[in-house]
């Protein structure tokens, strides 16, 4: 057997070292790297581990840890994790960062896509209705939060349209009511993401080919019938990119609740976010803190995860 | 060709060596805390967080006032009072931290002393024989080193406008049942009676709450709870909400939706009738309404309960790694005179009081009287975040905020507030 083996190796190894030898003559050019092009992978790595891996990876210590961010962290196990089990306020971040993901993700979704169908076909002033969605998006979300506070403001817009209608009996300080609270951040939080989200619905709709339509137009199919079976599945590229755009910025909204209701009134419009910045940088719980961080971190792989790898399955 | 080509390498090469440069100071700050550039003796650095505009010209007149004495000369570096209060633990952690900084006396600052990182100021203390008693307990660690030089306080009251006083009828009150009466009377004529300012600024509910306590319980009560020492579902916490209860029906609705700035234009407009607030609303009144404006102690409870004031007080500490120490408590000796105090006093909005009791304040009757109560008081407290800790500070918002909302719920959010400050002395 072992002298079949012997014998039979270098038979076998032969061609196999004219292919790795062919393989080598067609490597030599991109193995000869150009220092530039090191410099062009290594610079943003080195850039990008100081300043994104380390911190990060810091952060999954730090929460295993009980820190006050004067002296040496004390580590603790799961027991920041466990804390947050019987946290009524965690548990109230958690609540308000899911009916957050659900209806900024939701509505912005379903006004974007409504709003790029509508916009879609160019019709004289049609770029004056784009703009004029898409002009939230350029304020920064602080301004933003500036604004629609004086609309919230008690006898403010809002109050005042509301009596106007006769509606007088709806006001409320709604900035300060904790059933009011969330809803009245989601409001001018979806106001800006729905121009955002229109506009990557527009660039999809741009690539679908007219031919489709034409098609789906001989073969008797009504308006609903183009946009369900031709419309839509044609996004699907699109969507993914929309998804995840959604999920990041549900999950990373902060500016506009911090800016607005800094989470109050006693916690009723936190999210996990401004959480997690309240118990880091005004109790001081950096070990705590970091815990949040990395539960926000993970239902964020996890949806976009989960979304990414059906896509990936249907595609194959 | 060529030539481009190696333009445009060596343009990339430079844009490398850019890159790499950036990363270098980039690294460099994560064991150095931004703002600490003073590397030469002779040199010291000053920490500030008074970044409103009034306060921010008058530090700026002060340190220039000391550059012409001749000593180090001092950088003052401003940031805001938020960014500061976060970053503060990381400039004193920090290899090379800025020298002094604007802070507050008390247990705030003590908890800086606990952990090691403040400088002994003693021999600063030498010079300072005329500070009265109180001013010595608030800058003295509990490790028994004074830590802090106290150089100005301010005091809380009940603030109104004269004018709209005496249309309404109302005198200033002294006990809590005459003040319930004017606030009847002032609700009487539509106007809201106590004007309050809780949207951002929910810490300002932490007032009334002290004062309550302070008026009911005593100062030594309130300052053990605020330690961790008591409870705040103890029945005599309870108590004091008990009370609030009874002048609940007289505060401003509008006053949960917008900050206490807005609040004090809400007063000054004549839209509410009182106001509870320490004297730094001053910085965003108009000048000539301030000449219509008074205030009252806060109404007096339990007359057996020795009577007590918040005055705040605000001065600088150092820290212990400061690079000349000398230089420091030469720097600190002079903020602790009478001239270095009136600079600041003078030049700020005017209704801050030297802490040397020979400095001069503000000659207006206003701050005389803020003065006369302050040094009648048999104790004073700070505020409840001095008295405590900024960590602290937020379970007593959300708790404070709640109760106004819905008073019926006082024992479940007693029991909360209790748990959420567990988690706080715990950590």
């Amino acid at each position: 057997m072992s002298s079949t083996l012997t014998e039979t190796a270098p038979g076998r190894s032969a061609p196999r070292a004219g292919r790795g030898a062919s393989r080598r003559t067609k490597r030599s050019g991109p193995r000869r790297v150009s220092p530039l092009i090191l410099a062009f992978v290594l610079v943003p790595f080195a850039v990008e581990a100081v300043w994104v891996f380390w911190p990060a990876l810091q952060g999954f210590w730090l929460a295993l840890t009980s820190w006050d961010g004067l002296s040496a962290p004390r580590f603790v196990g799961f027991g920041n994790f466990g804390d947050m089990v019987s946290d009524p306020i965690f548990r109230t971040a958690l609540k308000n960062t899911a009916i957050w993901l659900v209806l900024f993700g939701g509505l912005s979704v379903v006004g974007g896509f409504g709003m790029a169908l509508l916009l879609q076909r160019e019709r004289r002033g049609v770029g004056i209705y784009r703009a004029a969605l898409f002009t939230p998006v350029v304020f920064s979300l602080v301004v933003t939060a500036l604004i629609w506070r004086v609309f919230y403001q008690p006898d403010g817009l809002v109050d005042t349209v509301l009596r106007t209608v006769g509606l007088g009996n709806f006001i409320r300080p709604w900035l300060a009511d904790p059933d009011t609270a969330l809803y009245a951040v989601i409001l001018p939080a979806l106001w800006r993401q729905i121009g955002y989200v229109m506009v990557l619905y527009l660039a999809g709709l741009k690539a679908v080919d007219p031919a489709l339509y034409e098609a789906a137009k001989v073969d008797g199919a009504s308006a609903w019938q183009r946009t369900r079976y031709v419309t839509i599945p044609q996004l699907k590229g699109v969507n993914s990119v929309v998804l995840s755009v959604i999920v990041i910025d549900s999950l990373r909204s902060f500016d506009i609740v911090w800016s607005m209701t800094r989470g109050g009134p006693y916690h009723s419009s936190e999210l996990l976010s401004t959480y997690m910045y309240s118990t880091a940088f005004q109790s001081t719980q950096l070990g705590y803190a970091s815990a949040i961080a990395v539960v926000i971190f993970v239902l964020a792989l996890a949806v976009i995860l989960g979304y990414l790898i059906r896509a990936f399955r249907e595609e194959a | 060709m060529t030539g481009l080509a190696a333009d445009r390498r060596t343009f990339l090469k430079g844009l490398g060596l850019l890159g790499a440069a950036a990363l270098v100071p980039g690294c460099a700050t994560s064991t150095n805390s931004p703002g600490s550039g003073s590397a030469a003796t002779g040199q010291l650095a000053l920490q500030s967080n008074l970044s409103s505009e009034q306060a921010k010209a008058a530090m700026e007149k002060l340190v220039a006032a000391y550059n012409k004495t001749g000593g180090s000369q001092v950088k003052l570096n401003t940031v805001a009072a938020e960014i500061f209060r976060t970053q503060l633990p990381t400039y004193l952690t920090s290899a090379n931290p800025p020298d002094v900084y604007t802070w507050y006396a008390g247990s705030v600052a003590d908890s800086y002393a606990k952990k090691d990182l403040l400088l002994d100021v003693s021999g600063v203390w030498d010079s300072m024989g005329n500070y009265p008693k109180s001013m010595q307990t608030l800058s003295t660690s509990s490790a028994g080193q004074k830590i802090f030089v106290p150089t100005s306080y301010y005091w809380w009251g009940m603030f109104y406008r004269k004018s709209n006083f005496e249309k309404w009828g109302v005198t200033p009150p002294k006990t809590w049942a005459e003040f319930l009466q004017v606030c009847k009377t002032i609700q009487g004529k539509g106007i809201p009676p106590i004007g309050i300012g809780l949207g951002d600024t929910p810490w300002v509910a932490s007032a009334w709450f002290d004062y309550l306590n302070i008026r009911i319980n005593g100062a030594p009560f309130h300052r053990q709870l605020l330690a961790g020492q008591g409870r705040f579902d103890d029945p005599k916490v309870k108590a004091v909400f008990t009370k609030w209860r009874e002048a609940l029906p007289y505060f401003d609705p509008k006053g949960k939706s917008f900050p206490f700035q807005e609040a004090t234009s809400a007063l000054l407009a004549g839209k509410t009738g009182m106001f509870l607030i320490g004297t730094f609303f001053a910085d965003s009144a108009p000048k000539d309404a301030l000449d219509d404006i008074d205030f009252f102690q806060f109404p007096i409870i339990d007359p057996a309960v020795p009577v007590a004031e918040e005055a705040p007080t605000d001065g600088y500490f150092a820290s212990k790694k400061a690079k000349d120490p000398d230089g420091v408590k030469k720097f600190m000796t002079w903020l602790a005179t009478p001239e270095a105090q009136e600079i600041y006093v003078q030049s700020s909005s005017g209704t801050a009081i030297p802490a040397n009791p020979d400095g001069k304040s503000a000659d207006t009757p206003l701050v005389k009287k803020g003065k006369a109560m302050i040094e009648s008081a048999a104790e004073l407290t700070q505020f409840f975040n001095r008295d405590s800790s900024d960590a602290l500070q937020p379970t007593a918002d959300a708790a404070l905020t709640k109760f106004l909302d819905k008073p019926d719920q006082i024992d479940q959010i007693l029991k909360d507030w209790q748990a959420a400050a567990d988690k706080v002395f715990k950590a």
